[in-house]
């Protein structure tokens, strides 16, 4: 209990909502007084390009570890890479992979190998992107003494993982420079995600002469080499991150932008900024001020579906879970998403019926009981919950633990109010450091548990593999040897609505299962100025700023 | 004096040593590794980080290490930040606070003396109740309500300051983070300044500078203030301490790059040698202001000199 409490007086999460508190109950009174209500509205934008083209953009504060490409992890930090360097493949304005180094490519008849064509592009010191930089870039990620958190990110690649657990040397990595502009990518299974795999950071090509000189050390602004629409030029850790535009970038012409500054910032101080006209594109808002910040700012808070979703996590392996399908079935029907996702998430967020959330092309399995009525999904849960065992004198007591954030507690004290009221279960919700309950809940030591997810890339299998038997991730302890089979059977499926097909079936299993509850899938939220243009909101959340400009504007 | 400096600073290692150990135990006694992530690592990758930062050794054996790097004033590798030294984050936040910090504490020597000395002379009357009520509200309201206050009203508001950020050189920018700090820091010395005051002012030599017809303000300034810096000095010693090593809410609030927030950040992440670093470097600068103090107090009274 001490330790606890010791552990939250440092805590951030704790400082951060104390100050962002403070910083809105300040700007919203202000926004009642009827001089000060327009300031922001105040905003007039023109047609013309603004004769300044620099955008300053909010990151996330905890986060820029390290701007290697090859050892990065955190968002922050891919926001400003995906600035700073090119793949074979980049994002276009849309999100959607497309053309980047590589200008073409051909795919075996059996999905396996693919064969990349480079284009005349350039580093930002003028040698030319090679076919081997990309070798030379790949083999450095996985190989374990680079000692990448990513060093399996590549996993699809021929030999990945055996490379990196340290059972091969690096060569044997299946990638390859067949001449100087052609790449060759041999995969162990078909890849239908693997356009979209190559235009992360550990797919980057990297400078191996600079590399070789300075060790990590390349990527500092005196050193780095790169060769994306953007070149670093200043890099304070905790503070300001300063782009300038790349001549040599071989789009350059299309990037209006001539700098971008990121501003590593906590959530409240990034909206302040923003009114105060010094932010122009911000990074999440807190979900709890989307109502008032709607109120104030009108079309300039943008929020659209994210890959992400929030499921409740359920210790299979322990009691009251174990064997107990009726009572983790029971606690599924017993939560009202969509009262949760109006009323305490003020309707920003879609509610779940299923772990993975909506992906183009891919038919997830809504269970039949998401179409039930409320009532009827409460006597539905009422009686499962008798089934399991359980009373209104004898009830379900148990701890439900979860992050210390506002946010999280809003959310977690009506779950547990759905369930004292609609089946009578005595849930303590209780909260920790980050940190502290990661470590309990991979030692399987919880039983229920808020469980957040990010998905990789935009397939269903990112979010799938959590529940496959041993892996990393799995905390709840779901073990089913169908499900495992009907992956497996998916990762080997070379047609690829054939393999939507699998990771459905698969999915619908767990479903019927229960292995998780689902409560709903994350947005995206940003503040963005009405000048800021060029954006456009993608399921991935990834907004490259060669692709913004900025507008002629008078105001904040 | 060679001898007595040597002494207090040889007193000095001990105190250290026992401060970087409680911030070493501590800080490793906290459930959470600095690489647990949501993410589960293989096991070679995760031997391999741990060795890289000798976190696979026994602890006793972590500790040795770091007592005889830190005896060399090398504070060891950051563990959030991929290959950054905590010498190197020091070198790069100190600047930062040192600016913000010095503006503050001048600024509040400035406006809390002068309104010390000015309520000193009319104690009792309504202007000193009125410096002495804003000098408690100074105290009793807190940074994080002075600041974002500040931000509001000059930076989004009426636009005439940033609201944060950080530009070496740039008096904009440090303007309302040194007053949201200097506010707090104004009101004690004003409160220190006036007390004392009020006390120099009944004691004979006064009197004895009245009789002779002397003007009040040379009273005030050459006889009575000097009296008030003794006080001022022991406050002013561990405050700078303070102020230089970062004022958390304010670096939070202004977005500041200090080495408050690394130290917040990094307790978070389980860096624990940003942590225990900074922990030290707030110990040594408290031991060498606590010094400097006494060595102002012998400067400033020759009856301690004689005892030095």
């Amino acid at each position: 209990m001490i330790r606890r409490r010791a552990a939250g007086l440092l805590s951030r999460r704790r400082c951060a909502p104390t100050v962002a508190v403070m910083l809105l109950t300040l700007t919203a009174c202000g926004a009642h007084e009827p001089g000060a209500s327009g300031r922001s509205q105040q905003l007039t934008v023109g047609r013309a390009l603004a004769a300044e083209q620099v955008l300053t953009r909010g990151i996330d504060a905890g986060g820029l570890r390290s701007l290697d490409p090859s050892i990065s992890t955190d968002v922050s930090a891919a926001h400003v890479l995906d600035d700073l360097f090119e793949g074979l493949t980049r994002l276009d304005e849309r999100g959607e992979p497309a053309p980047g180094v590589a200008s073409s490519w051909e795919t075996s008849a059996d999905g396996r190998t693919w064969t990349f064509h480079l284009r005349d592009a350039r580093w930002s010191n003028g040698e030319p992107v090679r076919a081997g930089d990309f070798v030379f870039a790949w083999r450095r990620t996985v190989n374990p003494a680079t000692a990448s958190e990513y060093g399996q990110a590549l996993a699809a690649v021929v030999n990945c993982v055996a490379i990196n657990e340290g059972k091969l040397p690096v060569s044997e990595l299946g990638i390859s420079a067949l001449d100087e502009r052609t790449v060759r990518v041999q995969l162990i299974a078909p890849t239908p995600y693997l356009l979209s795999l190559l235009t992360k950071s550990y797919a980057y090509p990297q400078y191996e002469p600079v590399v070789r000189a300075h060790g990590e050390d390349w990527v500092r602004p005196e050193h780095i080499v790169s060769n994306g629409a953007f070149t670093l030029r200043e890099h304070v850790i905790g503070g300001r991150v300063r782009l300038l535009k790349n001549p040599r970038y071989w789009d350059a012409a299309s990037v209006r932008l001539q700098e971008v500054v990121y501003l590593p910032l906590d959530r409240a101080v990034q909206t302040a900024r923003f009114f105060a006209g010094e932010l122009m594109f911000t990074d999440p808002f807190s979900a709890e001020q989307t109502a008032w910040l709607r109120s104030r700012l009108g079309n300039q808070v943008v929020s659209a579906p994210y890959l992400g979703n929030v499921v409740l996590g359920l210790n299979v392996l322990r009691p009251p879970f174990k064997g107990n399908r009726n009572l983790r079935m029971a606690l599924t029907l017993g939560v009202d998403r969509e009262t949760l996702v109006h009323f305490v998430r003020q309707g920003l967020y879609e509610p779940a019926w299923t772990p993975t959330p909506p992906l183009p092309g891919y038919d997830a399995p809504v269970p039949d009981w998401a179409r039930l009525s409320e009532d009827a999904r409460h006597t539905l849960a009422r009686r499962l919950y008798a089934a399991a065992g359980y009373t209104r004198e004898r009830p379900l007591r148990i701890r439900l633990h979860y992050p210390t954030d506002t946010d999280n507690r809003r959310t977690y004290e009506a779950v547990a109010a759905m369930w004292r009221a609609n089946l009578g279960a005595e849930v303590e919700t209780y909260n920790d450091e980050f940190r502290v309950q990661l470590n309990e809940r991979q030692l399987k030591k919880l039983e229920l548990f808020h469980y957040a997810w990010i998905g990789d890339y935009p397939d269903p299998y990112t979010f799938l593999q959590l529940f496959q038997t041993g892996f990393g991730q799995n905390d709840g302890g779901y073990s089913n040897p169908r499900y495992d089979a009907l992956l497996n059977a998916a990762g080997e499926e070379s047609d690829a609505t054939r393999r939507l097909q699998l990771l459905s079936q698969a999915e619908a299993l767990l479903n019927e299962d229960v292995a998780c509850i689902p409560l709903y899938y994350y947005a995206t939220r940003h503040l963005i100025k009405s000048y800021v243009r060029g954006w456009t909101s993608n399921i991935q959340d990834r907004n490259l700023s060669q692709y913004m400009y900025l507008l002629e504007h008078q105001g904040h | 004096m060679g001898r007595y400096l040597l002494g207090r600073l040889l007193t000095a290692i001990p105190t250290l040593l026992i401060i970087a150990t409680l911030a070493f135990v501590l800080l490793h006694a906290a459930p959470g590794g600095p690489f647990d992530s949501d993410r589960q690592l293989v096991p070679q990758i995760q031997h391999s980080i741990e060795a890289r930062y000798h976190l696979d050794e026994p602890v006793w054996r972590q500790f040795v290490r770091y007592l005889a790097n830190l005896a060399r004033g090398d504070l060891g590798p950051s563990f959030q930040y991929r290959n950054t030294s905590v010498n190197e984050l020091i070198a790069q936040g100190l600047p930062v606070d040192a600016a913000i910090g010095l503006t503050a504490i001048l600024f509040a020597l400035l406006v809390g003396g002068a309104a010390g000395l000015f309520a000193a002379t009319r104690p009792g009357s309504r202007a000193d109740r009125a410096a002495m009520s804003l000098a408690m509200l100074g105290i009793s309201v807190p940074v994080f309500v002075t600041a974002p206050l500040l931000m509001l009203v000059f930076a989004i508001r009426l636009h005439w300051l940033p609201a944060g950020d950080w530009v070496a050189g740039s008096w904009r920018h440090l303007l309302l983070p040194s007053l949201a700090l200097a506010l707090p820091y104004c009101a004690y010395i004003a409160r220190i300044v006036r007390a004392a005051a009020i006390e120099a002012l009944h004691q004979p030599y006064i009197r004895t500078a009245n009789a002779k017809g002397l003007p009040a303000y040379l009273i005030l300034c050459r006889h009575a203030s000097r009296a008030t810096l003794m006080p001022l000095v022991s406050f002013l010693g561990p405050a700078l301490a303070g102020l230089l090593t970062g004022s958390i809410v304010v670096e939070q609030v202004f977005g500041l790059p200090g080495i408050g927030r690394l130290f917040v950040v990094g307790a978070l992440n389980r860096d624990y040698t940003v942590v225990t670093g900074i922990t030290v470097l707030y110990g040594a600068l408290i031991i060498v202001f606590n010094l400097l103090v006494d060595l102002c107090y012998a400067w400033l009274d020759p009856r301690i000199r004689s005892r030095v």
